[in-house]
C-alpha cells in the first residue's frame, strides 16, 4: 500500500507521516516530494524543522519551477522583525493567500514539516480546524504531514492523526537501511486497510519495497524446522530401527517405582534374600510400623 | 581536548564538519567532561566561541581547561572567548545594586513565561556582534556556540517549548546562517520510559525527557553518556552512545557506535564495550 501512496494522494487526501527520535521521517517526505514532482504536480512546503538548503539537498535541481519552499525555519515567531513567515499565519486565509501568489492553473498540494512545530505553538483544536478548512476549501488539493509522535501527548497525536485519511508510522528495520512502515488507509466508503511492510531509501529519494516482516518471519521458521536435523551428515548412526524403537520403550527405567517393582520388592520370590532378624536384649523391636508405609 | 574523541568523531582541530548541532546529553550520569572537550576543542582550532556557562562559575571551567592546556583567561583577553556567566548574572538580577548594569540575557528569571528570547538576542549580538572589529584584531574561525546545560533553564522555571524555541532559533542562527557549530548539553534525571504514558507526578523529569527529544530531532550528532547497565565499576565510567544522524555524504540512514569510557585528571579514554584496560 506505501507504493500506492507514493503513486498518488486522491484529492482532499490528507497524509501523516510519524516518526520518532529513533527514525527520521524526512527522507520518506522527500520520496513523497520526489514522486509528486514527477508527476509534474505543483508543491508548497512549509519549512519550519530545517533550513531550506538542508529540505532540498537531494532533490533534482530541475523541478525547482514547480516546487515552493516557504522559509518558517530562520524565523518562525517574529523575533527578528522581518519574518517570512511565522507560525501564527498557519491559518486558512493566510496559507490559501500563499498558495495562490503563485498563480498556477492546477490545485497544489502543501506538505508541512512539521506539523509537530505548529502543535508547540498553536492549540491543537486549532490546528485541527484549519487542516479540514484546508482539506474541503479547494486551494490545495492533498496535504501531507510530517508529524513526530514521541514530542507530544498521545491525545494530541491522536486528534490530529484522526484527521487524516492515509497514516505511516515508521520505525528503524532489523538491518541498517531498512525501515519499517506500518500504513492505514481510510476510504471514503468509511473502510479502513492497514498494512505493513519494510522499505529502503535510496540517494535519489526512491522507495524499494523490500518483504513484508510477518510474512518473512513464517518462512524463516518453517524452512529452518526442516533443515535442522542433527542425526543426518554424522559419521556414526543415531538412527533407531524399528526393533530397537520397540526394546527401546518396552525398557522400564531402574530408580521408577511401578507397580510391578513394588510387588517385586513386597512380596519376594524364592531365591532372593530374605532378611532374619534377632532383636538383643537392649533393642526395642517394635511390631508396629512407625510410618505405616508397607502394604501388608 | 580527547584526543581519542576525536579520532571517534574523525574530526581534528585542523578539520571539521561546520554548520553542525552536536547534542550531548546523559541520563543519571554526568556528561559535562565533553563540555570541556568542546570547549578545547574548538579553542584549538582558533575558532570564536560563544560559552552560555550556566552550571558552573568561570574558575571552574578555566581550572578544568588548564589541566587540557588551554587558558580561558588569556582566550577571553584575546577576544576569542565570549564567556557568559549565567550564576553571577542571576545574581545582578535578583539582586540589584545601582552600580550593576544590569544585563538582559536573564531577564527571564523576573517573568518566566516572557522566554529566551533576550539570551537568544545576546548570542547573536556576540556571535554576528564581532562582524565590527577594533584595528589590529585577530582573525578567528567561524563561530561556534556551546551551551553548558540547558537543563537548568528548565529548573529556573523555563517552559520546555520556550527551550526548544531558543534552540531552534540558535541553531538557525549559529548552524545555518554563520555556518559555524553548536554543542549542548542536556541532562535527565528519570529512567528511560519506553511507552507513551505521561506521568503526572514527575513532571521535572517529563519535562527533560521532552526536552531531550526535541533537541535529538533537531541534531547532527548526539552524543548520550549512562552509567553501566550492570552497575558500578571502578575502571569503567560509564558509556556513551555516539549517534550520527542526517550525514549527507553517507547514505540517508542512522549510525550508532557504544563505547565505554573512563575519564582521567588530564583526559578521558574511550574504548569499545569490553576492551578496557582492566579487562584486557
Amino acid at each position: 500500500m506505501l507504493s500506492e501512496l507514493l503513486q498518488g494522494i486522491e484529492s482532499g487526501g490528507f497524509l501523516i507521516i510519524r516518526d520518532s527520535c529513533r527514525y527520521s521521517g524526512r527522507d520518506l517526505l522527500k520520496s513523497f516530494i520526489t514522486a509528486a514532482l514527477n508527476r509534474e504536480e505543483v508543491i508548497h512546503i512549509l519549512c519550519f524543522d530545517v533550513s531550506e538548503e538542508e529540505l532540498k539537498d537531494g532533490l533534482k535541481p530541475s523541478d525547482t519551477q514547480r516546487l515552493h519552499i516557504h522559509n518558517a525555519y530562520s524565523d518562525p515567531l517574529g523575533w527578528t522583525g522581518h519574518p517570512n513567515f511565522t507560525v501564527q499565519q498557519f491559518s486558512l486565509e493566510d496559507l490559501t493567500n500563499l498558495v495562490k501568489q503563485t498563480s498556477q492553473p492546477k490545485p497544489a498540494v502543501l506538505v508541512i514539516d512539521s506539523l509537530s512545530w505548529i502543535l508547540r505553538h498553536k492549540t491543537p483544536p486549532a490546528v485541527c480546524q484549519t487542516l479540514q478548512q484546508l482539506r474541503k476549501g479547494g486551494a490545495v488539493r492533498a496535504v501531507i504531514g510530517l508529524l513526530h509522535t514521541d514530542m507530544h501527548q498521545r491525545g494530541t497525536v491522536g486528534s490530529v492523526c484522526h484527521l487524516a485519511t492515509s497514516l505511516i508510522s515508521v520505525a528503524p528495520g532489523v538491518k541498517g537501511k531498512e525501515a519499517v512502515a506500518r500504513v492505514t488507509k481510510r476510504t471514503k466508503s468509511g473502510k479502513v486497510m492497514q498494512d505493513e511492510g519494510i522499505f529502503c531509501i535510496a540517494e535519489d529519494f526512491t522507495v524499494t519495497i523490500l518483504s513484508k516482516p510477518s510474512h518473512a518471519e513464517h518462512k524463516t521458521n518453517s524452512t529452518e524446522e526442516e533443515q535442522t536435523d542433527p542425526t543426518a551428515n554424522l559419521t556414526f548412526n543415531l538412527r533407531l530401527s524399528d526393533s530397537e524403537l520397540e526394546a527401546k520403550q518396552k525398557l522400564t527405567l531402574p530408580f521408577v517405582f511401578s507397580k510391578e517393582k513394588k510387588t517385586a520388592l513386597l512380596h519376594p520370590g524364592p531365591g532372593s534374600g530374605r532378611i532374619l532378624y534377632e532383636p538383643d536384649a537392649y533393642d526395642d523391636y517394635d511390631q508396629e510400623d512407625p510410618d505405616d508405609d508397607l502394604d501388608v | 581536548m580527547f584526543t581519542e574523541l576525536n579520532s571517534i568523531l574523525n574530526t581534528s582541530p585542523d578539520s571539521f564538519t561546520r554548520g553542525e548541532f552536536i547534542l550531548v546529553s546523559d541520563r543519571q550520569s554526568d556528561a559535562s567532561f565533553l563540555i570541556h572537550h568542546f570547549l578545547s576543542f574548538y579553542l584549538r582550532a582558533r575558532c570564536k566561541v560563544c560559552f552560555l556557562g550556566l552550571a558552573q562559575s568561570f574558575c571552574h571551567y578555566s581550572a578544568v581547561s588548564q589541566r587540557l592546556g588551554v587558558s580561558l583567561t588569556q582566550a577571553k583577553e584575546k577576544g576569542q572567548l565570549v564567556f557568559f556567566e549565567g550564576l553571577k548574572e542571576c545574581l545582578s538580577v535578583l539582586t540589584p545594586k545601582e552600580n550593576n548594569v544590569e544585563s538582559e540575557a536573564m531577564n527571564f528569571l523576573r517573568d518566566p513565561p516572557v522566554g529566551l528570547r533576550s539570551l537568544y538576542e545576546f548570542v547573536r549580538s556576540s556571535v554576528i556582534g564581532s562582524g565590527s572589529m577594533e584595528e589590529g584584531a585577530e582573525q578567528w574561525g567561524p563561530s561556534v556556540l556551546l551551551v553548558d546545560d540547558l537543563s537548568v533553564l528548565l529548573s529556573l522555571g523555563v517552559d520546555v517549548g520556550a527551550v526548544l524555541d531558543f534552540s531552534h532559533y540558535c541553531r538557525a542562527l549559529v548552524c545555518s546562517q554563520v555556518q559555524g557549530n553548536m554543542v549542548m548539553l542536556v541532562r535527565c534525571n528519570g529512567e528511560e520510559d519506553d511507552d507513551d504514558d505521561d506521568d503526572d507526578d514527575d513532571d521535572g523529569d517529563v519535562g527533560s525527557d521532552v526536552l531531550l527529544k526535541g533537541l535529538t530531532h533537531q541534531c547532527n550528532l548526539n552524543l548520550h553518556v549512562q552509567g553501566l547497565p550492570t552497575g558500578y565499576c571502578k575502571d569503567i565510567h560509564g558509556q556513551m552512545e555516539v549517534c550520527w544522524k542526517r550525514r549527507q555524504s553517507d547514505a540517508p540512514h542512522m549510525q550508532k557506535n557504544l563505547f565505554q569510557y573512563k575519564v582521567y585528571d588530564k583526559g578521558a579514554s574511550f574504548f569499545a564495550r569490553g576492551t578496557s584496560s582492566a579487562v584486557l
